[in-house]
């Protein structure tokens, strides 16, 4: 891995510093070694580049090395975590060189859109993972891998196979655009990263602030995440197989009652609060098996990862060829996932200033998808019915109107098949040592196809599948759809950059212009009575009754220009400005052009002469930056005036197709914009040992895109207007700590804390009007997003404890309660005071699921050849809406075992869960449970086996690890998972129908050749 | 230096490649059809004209014209029918059962917002048509159609809310906002607007018979009319329009009451648009069902508590009140009301319907009783195309020739005028019912079972005004209950300049 490190940064280093020309000069072999200018020991795999060319080698094991080079020209050492050394030939042919170790994170070299810069040159707030970090972490998207490792980033992941994490940079960034940050991978703009193989990546560079993003302009807002993926490096073929197998199973469920638990709840509360019978009979029960549906739905799931990497090079190429195969077979029945990766990524370079890359990758994948509401049907099934017997199914429609969850998985099959072919060609030219001019193209093909298969079966009659017939879940014909969609992105980009040193002023300038486009194309059909052979499943097979056709589309294009001036003076005193002009189809051609400027300013304090003398720091560097950058994710059409067309009606008994123009638009939309201020301190102290960032930010969003109501006589078909009419906040700080130390006796460890808080809130909605949103069962809106409040916040009465006595009850707001039911604050009324009723205006801002606090806790142990790694993720202050326990659908639905158990009888009266009760409760806080939760991501322990005993299987290294992902998770919240990926900003934190979390064990091997 | 200016032209080049193309920001809607696009269409007036008929289909539980919410509103408000369903279901209808009303109704919103989409569409509609070089009488043909029914959902509006927004062309967006869109007309204002509307319509509407079937008549806006005109108490113009459509000759009685709800004739008599059928929504069958009301079979059909594939949700249940309206030998009790059985004794054959349709006894139905002129068979007539049963094409007949001869009656009953029998026994003796005499009462009270379930009974007893006498024991407070609240989250949109009706 560090190897690769390395040759990603001779690349970089490579492609930025000045070409010299050369002249016809006397060639000779200079050799020696290489070590550690503490430790003296020889320093493997050093990268050993004749500057000025493209002519390198790297040390063996011995730390060896031999180039032919002009007897005049100098040589550049670098090597990852040391300071890069530039050593003068001047003849000799023995040249033993001493490499200093630096911090790592100031040498560090950070990727920030359409370049790279030194970390330390950086004047914005940009992290970064390695690779190694991120591919430690058997999980298939590299975005989970970095969850708790970022300040400030937070990543909601889910258990479920396939499933796309969802990623927030300081805050929620929008309210009804698109919520997700950029992902650019190799320079390809791209919005989904699933495809990415994390055994291919280098790292991932976070840009978190506006002077770092505003670089990628209307794009920006949300954050960007850079991806870079391996090249080969000059030398001899490196093969690399890095494979785990495991196997993964739910955590954290829910336990339901049993059938008597669930008789005796339902049975007391139609006796002594409803009609008086019982509503679960004995022999309902004495007939029925003892059911639980969750057990009955989930399945311990096999899942393995292996990839292979063949990458090497000669003095004028490099090659990096890798293949992965993952699969994952979730935790719930039926379900599955495999994907295959290929990646070839090359480079040639044509002559000394000339040079071509190729970066190409294709995934396929094939799931097959579980409709998520099995769990929600296994929450509410009643117990006694049993699943499954033989070949028929328990009859739950019957029991209580809720849907077979095990039938629901084994009748319908729900595959997809995603091909994707992703790329960047790019040609570098170095035509003046100041003059770096790149052409790059990407291109991002993704091809997904959909097929669903419901199975047709009976509650009756011969193809009856149920033990007792009838009930209302049935599916008369078999039907089949057929989803085609193809997805067509490319983007050009062209720059220029100009470098200049001279004595202590450094400038680098970067001109740009880039064309961008995406096409979308969809085709659907369906069709009714295919029959259930798997090859006939072809809409060519069923029933032209009922079928149907659909094709849509979708296109944008944008055309942008970009700048960058970087100026440093001594490396003290930094300057970055950026300014993008972007023109974008998505808008009306007269706000078409949004322009996106942003300076940055850093003083690195430790390069200032009075520093010199001290020796507490080691680093110390303060920036702090502006920047503007807008969000344009809003669907293409939403400013045209669209005619709804084939509206129909029957004349003469046939049909007519009419049209209409019901839908308003806002003729004017444009992007959100967001202008961000960041401070920012860096430093390191004792030796470097102790490293750390503090930031502190303050981000506005304006003209934010949300749907208002409008009035019903404008006659809009959904009441709804898509417009700028919204303003809020983010602010927070963010810390970021990192220890490194070597005891000795080959004892090193590494501890890496990082925390964040931040601060959400609406200033400004479109004249007040408060959004809400987040529908549960009959309770109705559970959010609402108004000025003062963070975007999302839960709306919902104030449950008061329990009422004990009539007294209580004559006295409160709720005349027709009984002891033993939830009592609610009466906060106000008409009259904007109480008024002695519990209704909707009593309800109140009760918190949100956005964290106020995110954190994680990483660390590292080596003892001799065993490694020890564990990492971990929490956050603090968000709030989780239980709703599958909320949303009581039928009377007779299932509960759970803390409510059966606890429930207020007059001899429990000490309790906090209200009596039985059959009837379906207001919204309000008693659902509502802390989010907050910390868990342990990864914990990992590996041996490498001795060098000696390798060497003789021709084997470089060879490594063994046990791994467990999210081995415990510590939370005060009774759901599935307090981690909950939602449709919107505006509903975030609404638990029901998650996929739970999961834990996997896995065992695996690196081997290298 | 010449490598500098090389490779600066090269860039230079590209860089003007990239920006040149200024059609390249210029990109339409994919797949969708521009408002400019669409006016192109030299058919552009006459395909938005049928845009309006579409919103007769406006239904379910979403924004409603005359659909399954507008039913609801009317028939549980009315001592025809109880709420049906099961008791927990659907509280918003529940409130209309027993007069607990709130302005939070969603209902009203519906049936506010289904009206004005449609009425929006309508205004648009009008515009564009005047805009367009038709030949006048075509022209004013398709005005008429559409003020027709611009005329009847205002006629809805202002019976339900009383005076509403005055809306009767297209606002600039700019104007949507101003008090002359965001506050209340007046009753008479908007009852102007209806005979306006329904004017136009009579003086420029076709026959029926010359027009296609489905299209608007002249009938049709003059029995509409008329009946605007008794709620107006003026009798004499109520007595002519009417007078007008049965002198036209183009309508006659179903012989047997139970085929007027029917979808196909029997022996040519009944089914859809039957010889009595002035104005009804036209379903089919389209591939994506769109063609139908939703819900307004089904929302109505018979409910199950297990054990047999039910037909609906059980809403609407025809009350125990109406069932005892009915005269001995009616033959419209058995063909407006679907019975349900008890449960003993043991192994009833339950209610066989007309079509042998069995649906078990009571143990396996949640409600005593249905309205059975919302039914469609599943056995005889037209399948909706998939499982869904929300589709089922149901025309919904909104204007019978029934009706017309009870308006003719009453009106001539007003104005002392011998019709007025001939016209009730007309009625009576189709439903195998003796002589009796034209009198407002006798006329009144044969209105209630002669339209009894076809959503017209409370606005029928608010006209009558006794509304609080037969409605007072379900909860009707008089000097409120005559309309329905004002939605709401429409007073709170136009920032409180409509008012709330007294009593919300």
């Amino acid at each position: 891995m560090k190897r690769l490190s390395t040759f990603i940064t001779s690349v970089v280093l490579l492609l930025t510093l000045s070409v010299h020309v050369l002249f016809a000069q006397e060639t000779i072999t200079v050799s020696g070694k290489v070590t550690d200018a503490a430790t003296k020991e020889s320093l493997i795999g050093v990268t050993v580049v004749v500057k000025g060319t493209t002519q390198g080698v790297t040390t063996n094991v011995d730390g060896l090395y031999s180039i032919k080079a002009p007897a005049n020209a100098t040589i550049t050492f670098s090597y990852l975590g040391y300071t890069t050394k530039d050593v003068p030939v001047n003849g000799a042919t023995t040249l033993n060189v001493q490499l200093e170790s630096s911090s790592e994170v100031l040498e560090q070299v950070v990727v920030v859109g359409y370049g790279t810069q030194r970390k330390k040159d950086v004047t914005g707030s940009v992290s970064q993972v390695k690779g190694e970090d991120i591919a430690r972490e058997p999980v298939l998207a590299a975005t989970q891998a970095i969850q708790g490792k970022v300040a400030g980033v937070q990543i909601i992941s889910s258990g479920a196979p396939n499933s796309a994490p969802t990623v927030r940079v300081r805050g929620t960034g929008t309210m009804l655009a698109g919520a997700n940050p950029l992902y650019v991978v190799d320079g390809v703009i791209t919005d989904d990263i699933r495809n990415i193989n994390s055994s291919d990546i280098v790292s991932m560079d976070i840009l978190k602030d506006a002077s770092a993003t505003a670089i990628y302009g209307m794009r920006a807002a949300n954050g960007v995440l850079l991806i870079t993926t391996k090249k080969g490096k000059s030398g001899e073929m490196v093969i690399e197989y890095n494979g785990t197998v495991g196997a993964k199973q739910a955590t954290h469920l829910v336990n339901m009652a049993g059938p008597n638990q669930y008789a005796g709840y339902i049975n007391e509360a139609n006796v002594f609060y409803g009609t008086g019978e019982e509503l679960i009979t004995p022999e309902q029960l004495a007939a029925g098996g003892n059911t639980d549906w969750y057990d009955d739905i989930l399945k311990t799931g096999f899942q393995q990862n292996h990839n292979i990497s063949f990458s090497g090079g000669g003095e004028k190429t490099t090659y990096f060829f890798s293949a992965g195969y993952l699969s994952d077979e979730g935790i719930i029945n039926t379900n599955n996932f495999e994907r295959l990766t290929l990646r070839s990524n090359n480079e040639y370079h044509i002559n000394d200033w000339l040079k071509i890359s190729g970066l190409a990758s294709y995934s396929r994948f094939d799931v097959r998808e579980v409709n998520l509401d099995a769990f929600n049907l296994s929450y509410r099934a009643a117990p006694y019915v049993p699943s499954k017997v033989g070949d028929l199914y328990g009859n739950t429609s019957l029991s209580n109107n809720v849907g077979n969850p095990l039938l629901n998985l084994e009748k319908n099959d729900d595959r997809g098949t995603g091909n994707k072919v992703q790329g960047t060609f790019a040609l570098d030219a170095n035509p003046l040592p100041w003059l770096t001019l790149r052409s790059s193209l990407g291109v991002d093909l993704d091809f997904y196809k959909n097929p669903i298969y419901g199975y047709r079966f009976a509650n009756t009659g011969p193809d009856n599948v149920f033990l007792t017939e009838g009930g209302n879940q049935l599916r008369t014909n078999s039907s089949y759809s057929l989803k085609d969609n193809t997805t067509n992105r490319w983007v050009w980009d062209n720059t220029a950059t100009f470098n200049r040193t001279s004595g202590d002023h450094n400038i680098s300038f970067l001109v740009g212009v880039t064309a961008e486009s995406y096409t979308f194309n969809s085709l659907t059909g369906t069709r009714l009575d295919v029959p259930e052979n798997r090859d006939q499943w072809y809409l060519a097979a069923g029933s032209p009754i009922g079928a149907t056709n659909d094709n849509t589309g979708d296109k944008a294009t944008r055309n942008s220009y970009i700048s960058r001036l970087n100026y440093s003076f001594a490396s003290r005193y930094l300057l970055t400005a950026t300014f993008r002009a972007d023109g974008t189809s998505r808008f009306p051609s007269e706000n078409r052009w949004g322009y996106f400027p942003s300076v940055g300013l850093g003083w690195n304090i430790i390069e200032e002469d009075f520093m010199k003398d001290q020796n507490t720091f080691t680093a110390l560097k303060i920036r702090a930056s502006y920047g503007q950058v807008g969000n344009d994710q809003i669907p293409t059409s939403t400013y045209f005036p669209i005619a709804a067309i084939n509206l129909p009606y029957f004349f003469d008994g046939s049909e007519y197709l009419g049209i209409s123009f019901n839908q308003l638009p806002d003729e004017n939309v444009q992007w959100e914009t967001t202008k961000e201020f960041d401070f920012g301190l860096e430093f390191g102290f004792i030796n470097n040992q102790l490293t750390g960032t503090v930031d502190y930010y303050d981000k506005k969003t304006e003209d934010a895109l949300i749907n208002i109501v409008i009035p019903g006589i404008l006659g809009d078909t959904d009441n709804l207007f898509t417009t700028n009419a919204s303003d809020f906040s983010n602010k927070g700080v963010e810390v970021g700590l990192n220890w490194i130390s070597d005891l000795g006796n080959g004892i090193k460890y590494s501890i890496g804390v990082n925390g964040a808080y931040n601060k959400n809130e609406i200033t400004g909605l479109n004249g007040g009007q408060a959004l809400f949103d987040g529908s549960v069962g009959t309770q109705g809106f559970v959010t609402k997003s108004d000025n003062g409040q963070p975007i999302g916040s839960f709306f919902v009465l104030q449950s008061d404890g329990i009422f004990q006595t009539a007294e209580e009850i004559a006295a409160s707001a709720q005349k027709t309660a009984k002891p033993g039911d939830l009592r609610y604050k009466d906060l106000s009324g008409p009259a904007g005071t109480p008024d002695g009723v519990i209704d909707a205006l009593d309800r109140d801002f009760s918190g949100s699921y956005q964290p106020k606090y995110t954190y994680g806790v990483n660390g590292t142990f080596n003892y001799k050849l065993f490694d020890f790694s564990v990492s971990s993720y929490g956050t603090a202050g968000g709030k989780v809406y239980n709703a599958k326990k909320a949303a009581r659908a039928d009377t007779r639905d299932n509960l759970e075992t803390e409510i059966a158990k606890n429930r207020w009888t007059p001899n429990n009266p000490q309790t906090d869960v209200p009596r039985a009760n059959l009837a379906p409760l207001p919204a309000s806080t008693y659902f509502l449970e802390k989010g907050d939760f910390f868990r342990i991501n990864n914990l990992t322990l590996g041996y490498t086996l001795p060098a000696s005993f390798l060497t003789k299987y021709k084997i470089s290294k060879l490594r063994a690890f046990v791994t467990a992902q999210n081995l415990a998770t510590i939370t005060p919240y009774s759901g599935f998972t307090p981690e909950i990926i939602s449709t919107s900003p505006l509903n975030g934190g609404i638990e029901a129908g998650i996929y739970p979390t999961t834990r996997t064990y896995a065992f695996g091997v690196n081997i290298g050749f | 230096m010449i490598n500098i200016k090389r490779y600066l032209i090269i860039f230079t080049v590209l860089v003007t490649i990239m920006s040149c193309s200024k059609d390249f920001l210029d990109v339409d809607p994919q797949g969708q059809l521009t408002e400019i696009q669409a006016l192109s269409d030299p058919n552009a007036a006459e395909k938005l004209v049928g845009g309006v008929y579409n919103t007769l289909y406006f239904g379910e539980f979403g924004n409603t014209t005359v659909g399954f919410l507008y039913a609801l509103a009317n028939d549980i408000a009315s001592d025809d029918a109880d709420k049906g369903s099961t008791p927990s279901d659907y509280p918003d209808a529940a409130q209309l059962d027993n007069f607990t009303l709130t302005a939070g109704n969603g209902i009203f919103n519906n049936l506010w917002n289904g009206h004005y989409t449609a009425i929006a569409r309508a205004n648009r509609s009008i515009d564009i048509l005047e805009q367009s070089t038709f030949e006048e009488s075509v022209k004013n043909r398709l005005l008429g159609e559409v003020r027709f029914l611009r005329g009847l959902y205002y006629f809805n509006l202002v019976r339900f809310f009383g005076g509403v927004p005055k809306v009767i062309r297209v606002p600039d967006p700019a104007e949507g906002n101003s008090d002359e869109f965001q506050t209340r007309a007046t009753a008479e204002e908007i009852y102007q607007v209806v005979l306006e509307d329904l004017q136009f319509a009579v003086d420029n509407l076709p026959l029926k018979g010359a027009t296609p079937v489905g299209r608007a008549t002249k009938g049709a806006a003059q029995s509409y009319l008329a009946k605007v005109y008794l709620y107006r108490k003026d009798f004499q113009k109520a007595y002519d329009l009417s007078r007008d459509v049965i002198n036209s000759g183009q309508y006659s009685l179903v012989p047997d009451y139970a085929l007027i709800f029917r979808e196909n004739p029997v022996n040519g008599a009944g089914g859809n648009n039957n010889s009595e059928s002035v104005f009804e929504v036209q379903t089919g069958i389209n591939v994506g069902e769109t063609a139908v009301s939703k819900l307004y079979s089904n929302g109505q059909g018979p409910r199950g508590r297990g054990g047999w594939n039910d037909l609906g949700f059980g809403f609407n249940s025809p009350s125990q009140d109406l069932a005892n309206a009915y005269e001995a030998d009616d033959t419209r009790k058995n063909a407006t009301i679907i019975f349900i059985t008890p449960t003993l004794p043991a192994n009833s054959p339950g209610t066989v319907l007309w079509d042998g349709y069995r649906i078990p006894s009571k143990d396996s139905v949640e409600n005593d009783r249905y309205n059975y002129k919302a039914y469609h068979s599943p056995l005889l007539e037209s399948p909706q195309l998939t499982n869904n049963k929300d589709t089922k094409p149901k025309n919904i007949r909104l204007m019978r020739y029934a009706e017309v001869l009870l308006i003719n009656a009453e009106a001539a009953a007003n104005l002392g005028l011998g019709d007025a029998t001939t016209n009730l026994n007309l009625v009576r003796s189709r439903a195998n019912l003796p002589a009796s005499v034209g009198t407002i009462d006798n006329i009144w009270k044969e209105r209630r079972v002669e339209l009894a379930m076809e959503h017209d009974r409370f606005f029928d007893l608010v006209r009558q005004g006794r509304a609080s006498t037969v409605l007072g024991p379900k909860g009707f407070v008089a000097g409120r209950n005559e309309v329905f609240p004002i939605p709401q989250s429409q007073i709170d949109l136009s920032g409180n300049r409509l008012t709330q009706n007294p009593g919300y």
